[in-house]
């Protein structure tokens, strides 16, 4: 049981982050590999990730306004996205992804257009998240042991 | 002759760190096996160095895969060279000196797919090195296939686990023919 205030507050944020289904096993293989020689590993992939979707993203965009749509180049963002958003954990965003995949398959422009707007509302939420949840880390230091959510 | 040692954890994450030191462990003294049996001497070795690790050339054209895998890799005792092409991948190859006993190949590259870059390793080197792990996020069966076809060694599936590339590359050092 962590005494100090801020790590218990980490603490509740991270189990609601689980609980809620924001995020999966990934995002503990991130914390695994977090060590003394990177201390701040999980916060580096997380920005890293949240700088470099938000290109896919605009891609993404940018083709669903050009008709008739091209399927396979969406579908090809998007299985770049749903990659890098399943190597840390975005458990939500990267459901949508396969659903927006999926409709790319089968040739509905409508599923993907309504579909990636969920997409958006998901990832952009999760950034809210995360970076408070960051912002609580920094401030509550380094956590003892990173542990599975129960 | 490597003993295998069970730790009974409390939780699973004491596991996956006791998996991963005893796979350091079983690394470095896989290194200093195969030195010691080519008479390679120079630097002074002994089971805490860590200044030579696994030599592993990993390709991903994802920024943040190719992150989490490098650090992934490192935690297990191996040192990293990461690329971002197929193109890099074969370049880095052609260079005598960089002996890379194992290759990390995401199998989903725009330029090059993957499997071509696997097969030209194999025909560049047509011997049993270096061992070649593939990642893929696919689930078909043909792949799996395709991949032994080409003479790959080990296929994982994406996302991957830490406990599932120290298990792998367990496995395939352990069945790996001397040089």
């Amino acid at each position: 049981m962590e005494r100090n205030p801020m790590r218990r507050q980490l603490q509740v944020m991270r189990k609601s982050l689980f609980d809620q289904g924001y995020l999966d096993e990934q995002f503990v293989q991130l914390e695994e590999l977090q060590d003394d020689a990177n201390p701040n590993f999980v916060e580096e992939v997380v920005t890293l990730y949240f700088r470099d979707s938000a290109r896919l993203i605009l891609n993404i965009e940018q083709a669903l306004e050009r008709k008739p749509f091209d399927f396979n180049k969406l579908d090809g963002y998007m299985h770049q996205f749903k990659g890098s958003s399943s190597s840390i954990g975005a458990k939500r965003v990267k459901a949508e992804s396969t659903l927006f995949r999926e409709y790319c398959k089968s040739g509905n422009g409508e599923g993907c257009m309504r579909t990636f707007q969920q997409l958006k509302k998901e990832y952009a939420t999760l950034r809210k998240k995360l970076e408070a949840y960051f912002q609580v880390a920094r401030q509550a230091g380094p956590m003892e042991t990173a542990c599975r959510p129960k | 002759m490597i003993q295998e040692n069970v730790w009974i954890s409390t939780n699973s994450l004491d596991f996956a760190q006791s998996m991963t030191l005893l796979l350091r462990f079983q690394i470095q003294s896989y290194i200093q096996r195969t030195m010691y049996s080519h008479g390679t001497s120079g630097e002074q070795s002994n089971y805490y160095s860590r200044s030579r690790g696994l030599r592993v050339l990993l390709v991903d054209d994802d920024e943040i895969n190719r992150m989490v895998t490098k650090k992934m890799l490192e935690k297990l005792g191996c040192e990293v060279t990461a690329v971002s092409t197929g193109f890099e991948c074969l370049s880095a190859f052609s260079h005598a000196e960089n002996s890379f006993r194992v290759v990390v190949l995401d199998l989903h590259m725009p330029e090059i797919y993957g499997f071509e870059v696997a097969t030209r390793i194999r025909k560049f080197r047509s011997c049993n090195w270096p061992l070649i792990i593939a990642l893929t996020a696919s689930t078909e069966d043909n792949v799996q296939k395709r991949c032994v076809q080409i003479g790959m060694n080990a296929v994982l599936q994406k996302p991957v686990l830490l406990q599932a590339m120290a298990a792998e590359l367990q496995r395939i050092l352990h069945r790996a023919k001397p040089l």
